[in-house]
């Protein structure tokens, strides 16, 4: 694999990936914010394009670094290189009906599961830590951080999925 | 003030137009100005606030490029780029020159275009790269560079064709204090200038704007180059904080050029002596000139002329810059001359842009394998 990156006055920057097969990726960051792929396959002379916005394209990045493990739920799993046996996991949840009315300590988010909700988004605003006291309500997005057993806990005795 | 609504209605519509056919507006916007001025159907007649409104769209073009003259940047870059812009340079600066001195313009008038002949469209090329997907290239990244090289020798032209109205030594004298004082101040007052660009209210979008009307004027009322004053104001104001100043400045640059392209058409008078034959042969020699030189490049820079012919094909395009030399410095023979040019290369060059791949691929089949 070969990797280089140049500056493009006026454009953005460009990166430049040659795969051990000999494909060629481009990648061009546009002061517009927006970023163009190019694929070029081996052999091939005229490379496929595809041109995201910001937001794609940290989509995409995150599948790419394999982060994703489901697609219906998203969810990234994160391990620290200094403490290599500790794997937490971030998840998003829908809320649904069965929780839509009653708060986080109420349900006993944490005493029951070990699972804590770091986030909810609400008609597109972010509430960050969320107190126990927080009500949920139809179609909050939470965050739940937590080890995989603990999170598989908090959807099957909270959630009840 | 009506014929300035006029000229941004008229813009607006061309551009909604022009941007769906994927051209390029700088032709459209000059063409309009001389479809509706007086060489047209005389509907709108330049005034002194089209005028202060056209020059406003000139002197921030001109800031805008000293923002992002970077010459730092060349200390780092490979020699190509360098033996790629003298290339460039010397083909095109000698054709041009020799092709309005043939076809019958004084040796003034013939210097003056072939520099509009040698400068390229920074903002044609590169729109044209982006939207044409072609940044995967190398070639781009040569044509980029070309273009940023371009307008390290346009400052240059700018401040030789300015030497002829003045003293050349006093002029240097005049510039190198500028310069001096335009840094120094960057320079001694850079904290307090980065301060008050990092502040949320409206603060920095009157310094910007105010510091350009100003630093114009007095260049006027002192008989600097007003040119030269904008681009060094530009070019040291970016060593405080170069990012916020081109994101304040750019709608100033985009709405007033506009003005400055349509009525540069207002103005031009296809009245002259010469008939516009000899004006269709120079736009002819402009592209071939331009695929001489990509051709030329290519061989010496990426080793080969195919790649020549896509270096060549993205920077046809004459536009923005060679208008300002015109507007500057041009009588109206070479001003007529000018803009048939940039019509015919940005025309014809954003066409060979978008079809240099078919192109290339037939040339391939019938020369070379």
């Amino acid at each position: 694999m070969t990797f280089r990156s140049v500056e493009l006055p006026g454009v953005g920057t460009k990166y430049e990936l040659t795969t051990e097969k000999g494909d060629k990726i481009v990648i061009i960051f546009m002061s517009s914010g927006n970023i163009q792929i190019y694929v070029l396959e081996k052999g091939c002379e005229t490379p496929a394009v595809a041109e995201l916005n910001p937001g794609e394209a940290r989509r995409l990045g995150s599948i790419l670094t394999g982060a994703i493990l489901e697609a219906e739920r998203e969810a990234v799993e994160i391990a620290f290189s200094a403490l290599s046996d500790l794997r937490i996991s971030i998840h998003t949840y829908i809320i649904g009906k069965n929780v839509v009315g009653r708060s986080i300590g109420e349900l006993g988010i944490r005493k029951k599961t070990g699972v804590t909700i770091v986030a909810v988004s609400r008609m597109g605003r972010n509430i960050i830590n969320p107190p126990p006291s927080f009500i949920f309500e139809e179609g909050d997005v939470v965050v739940a951080i937590g080890e995989h057993e603990q999170l598989k806990a908090f959807e099957s005795k909270i959630l009840r999925m | 003030m009506d014929y300035i609504a006029i000229a941004f209605l008229a813009c607006l519509i061309l551009a909604l137009v022009v941007k769906k056919l994927s051209l390029p507006p700088i032709p459209f916007y000059i063409m309009s100005g001389i479809f509706l001025g007086s060489s047209g159907l005389n509907i709108v007649a330049r005034s002194e606030i089209s005028l202060f409104l056209s020059n406003l769209g000139l002197i921030f073009l001109l800031f805008y490029m000293g923002l992002e003259l970077k010459l730092g940047r060349f200390a780092e870059k490979k020699s190509d780029i360098l033996i790629g812009g003298f290339i460039d340079m010397n083909i095109n600066m000698i054709i041009g020159f020799l092709v309005a001195f043939l076809i019958g313009f004084e040796v003034h008038d013939a210097i003056v275009f072939a520099s509009a002949f040698y400068i390229s469209s920074s903002a044609i090329a590169i729109s044209s790269l982006i939207e044409n997907k072609k940044l995967f290239l190398p070639e781009s990244e040569t044509v980029v560079w070309l273009m940023i090289f371009e307008d390290i020798i346009l400052v240059l032209i700018i401040f030789l064709l300015s030497a002829e109205f003045a003293n050349l030594f006093t002029l240097l004298l005049e510039t190198f204090v500028m310069v001096i004082s335009f840094f120094g101040i960057s320079k001694f007052a850079k904290g307090y200038l980065f301060r008050i660009m990092t502040r949320g209210d409206e603060i920095p979008v009157l310094l910007t704007f105010s510091s350009v009307l100003l630093v114009s004027y007095f260049s006027r009322l002192l008989g600097v180059p007003e040119a030269l004053a904008v681009i060094a104001l530009g070019s040291a104001l970016s060593t405080v904080n170069s990012k916020e100043f081109e994101r304040i400045s750019k709608p100033f640059k985009d709405v007033f050029l506009v003005l400055f392209f349509f009525f540069f058409g207002v103005s031009m008078e296809f009245t002259g002596e010469l008939s516009v034959i000899p004006f269709i042969v120079m736009g002819l020699v402009a592209v071939g000139s331009k695929m001489l030189s990509g051709l030329a490049m290519g061989r010496v820079i990426h080793g080969s002329y195919f790649s020549g012919f896509e270096i060549g094909a993205n920077s046809i395009a004459r536009g923005e810059f060679s208008i300002v030399i015109a507007s500057l410095y041009a009588s109206d023979l070479v001003s007529a001359a000018v803009t048939v040019m940039v019509l015919m290369t940005s025309l014809i060059g954003s066409f060979m842009a978008k079809y240099s791949f078919v192109m290339r691929r037939i040339l391939k089949e019938k020369v070379g394998r």
